[in-house]
């Protein structure tokens, strides 16, 4: 069951991660959910063209990449409030593909079953590999040390909007590879709004983890196997409670928000207008 | 103004291309989209218009309230409880219950510094479960048959198609109007949401202030949650809410987050979700196509609106 819960939490830790790294550069995206939505419907897209489970995660990634670069022309370049710009990023992608479902529905893109990874390698990739690669340049390199003063004072680095810009690419990637891992290896395609709120509880486990990786992986695992145990208990429970358990990782997401994991201290400049 | 009318105009040329592209008439598909009954305009316009001030509210303060969402499905949920007491009672309630949902954000941040952004978005999701919890449950009809509650004992009078809430929401928005520009409460509203701690220099409590920004703003919320209630659905079910919370941010900031202002937007974003409804039952086009316009009226506004306060 631990097992299976790490799986299902796969698309969120890639979310979470790539969130940490944007935030510690001074930058919220309210827009991870946009990205991922994106990236699953271009990740099937890519992968029936091409009947290549990898060529699907290169298609999510591409997808995220356009999300994110939209999101970064406004919040970035234009320094136009990121909370709103997250937010109407949400409702483009919400409407983009539930429209281009609408239109090919019917086609066989939708359809047909979707091709698949013969090993799921992107779970170790999410909890092993990604993690220490990530941690290795924000705490290990001058790269990561001048990302996190851009998240801290950004007059104290030349080229801010550079090192955003990097930060936000990594975070595309990061949640491409998720939202095809959601479309291609978690359900069997697209399906409209999909991603159901996983970005913003990505954003609340970012704070819960303290803007750390380990803090990142821990706060996801604890998600993720409390969201497989109310499962399990749905599955035991005549049904109605079902609705008060969906609830649940709410509520506790709420609880952490409130300081139950301590004194929280964000990068200093997060979430100002540059 | 200008800048509406360049949003609108950009929005709707966009999807005409889509259209377009995807091989739809763009002639047909405007006429469509602008084309819906009058009544039924004014209908989807009544919860987007309280919607939209419940977010220009905020917005002036310099609150992050993007639980329109949650606080509309309270306020219903209160409605539906307080109607046996009669109509004014249940108005009443869904208020009061929407400024309460509303608060419970401002109490997290007044006490744990926790940031309304995402306790609000959180809420939403807990008050969408409350409700799935509610009309499969405790809730639920007599007959026991489908997951919503029996009709609700009273109702919002009619006038002629459209029923009385379009003179509250209306009342409301020039309330609003009122209450932000002629009154010592609206200035510091807006001087907290302009420069907090020059408010706080000019004496202004920039903690209780938002405290109240925020109550009055879930109330608008709740508000339009009782009146979707008690003059249109009659029921609760699972997907009551239908997005007006998040809709209401496109519709507060075309209107500049000016309350009367808002009145505008909301009919026009209200001829919208009635063209989309029309568009996929005629033409087979997703009426997504409403939070499309949505979005891009947003991205409008901010592109030409960047060097203004949003």
């Amino acid at each position: 069951m631990i097992l299976l819960a790490i799986t299902a939490a796969t698309p969120l830790l890639l979310a979470v991660l790539g969130e940490t790294i944007v935030q510690r550069s001074g930058i919220i995206n309210l827009g991870i959910e946009a990205m991922m939505l994106t990236a699953a419907m271009t990740a099937v897209l890519a992968a029936q063209g091409s009947h290549s489970a990898a060529i699907g995660f290169l298609g999510g990634i591409a997808g995220a990449a356009i999300a994110g670069a939209l999101f970064g022309l406004f919040a970035i370049e234009l320094h136009a409030d990121q909370i709103v710009t997250g937010v109407a990023a949400n409702l483009l992608a919400l409407g983009v593909t539930g429209f281009v479902y609408r239109e090919m529905e019917q086609s066989a893109v939708f359809v047909r079953a979707v091709p698949r990874l013969q090993v799921d390698v992107i779970v170790p990739f999410a909890w092993i590999v990604a993690p220490i690669a990530l941690a290795l340049l924000l705490w290990r390199t001058m790269f990561g040390l001048r990302l996190r003063a851009c998240g801290e004072n950004p007059e104290a680095v030349e080229r801010v909007r550079r090192h955003r810009w990097i930060a936000l690419g990594i975070e595309s990637a990061l949640t491409g590879i998720a939202g095809a891992h959601l479309a291609l290896m978690l359900s069997s395609g697209f399906a409209e709004n999909m991603v159901a709120g996983r970005g913003f509880i990505a954003l609340s486990i970012v704070i819960f983890g303290r803007w750390k990786f380990k803090g990142a992986i821990l706060g996801t695992a604890l998600f993720g196997i409390a969201a497989a145990a109310q499962y399990a208990l749905q599955a035991m429970n005549r049904g109605i409670e079902f609705h008060l358990l969906l609830a649940l990782p709410y509520v506790a997401t709420l609880l952490i928000l409130c300081g139950i994991a301590g004194r929280v201290r964000s990068p200093e400049s997060l979430g100002k207008r540059a | 103004m200008t800048r509406a009318v360049v949003a609108v105009v950009a929005a709707l040329a966009l999807v005409a291309l889509t259209g377009w592209l995807f091989g739809h008439s763009p002639v047909d598909l405007l006429s469509i989209l602008l084309g819906g009954s009058l009544d039924e305009t004014i209908l989807k316009a009544i919860p987007l218009l309280l919607t939209g001030l419940t977010i220009a509210i905020a917005f002036r303060a310099g609150v992050w309230n993007i639980g329109g969402e949650g606080q509309f499905i309270a306020g219903a949920l209160a409605a539906f409880a307080a109607a046996r007491f009669g109509l004014v009672a249940a108005l009443i309630a869904s208020v009061v219950a929407g400024a309460a949902w509303a608060s419970i954000a401002s109490l997290l941040r007044w006490w744990r510094n926790a940031p309304e952004v995402l306790t609000t978005i959180l809420l939403n999701f807990i008050a969408i479960n409350l409700l799935g919890w509610c009309v499969n449950g405790p809730l639920q009809e007599a007959s026991a048959r489908y997951p919503q509650t029996d009709a609700v004992s009273v109702a919002l009078p009619q006038l002629g198609e459209v029923h009385a809430g379009v003179v509250l929401a209306v009342a409301a928005a020039i309330a609003m109007w009122w209450l932000l520009y002629h009154t010592s409460e609206g200035l510091r509203l807006r001087a907290t949401g302009f420069n907090p701690s020059a408010a706080k220099f000019a004496g202004v409590h920039v903690e209780a202030q938002v405290f109240r920004a925020m109550a009055i703003s879930g109330g608008c919320a709740g508000l339009a949650g009782g009146i979707e209630l008690l003059g249109v659905t009659h029921r609760l079910f699972e997907r009551f809410a239908a997005g007006y919370g998040y809709s209401g941010i496109a519709v507060a900031l075309l209107a500049q987050l000016h309350p009367l202002g808002t009145v505008v937007s909301a009919f026009f974003f209200g001829a919208l979700a009635t063209g989309a409804g029309e568009l996929q039952r005629s033409a087979n086009i997703s009426a997504t196509v409403a939070t499309l316009i949505q979005a891009v009226v947003i991205f409008t506004m901010i592109l030409f609106g960047r060097r203004a306060r949003a």
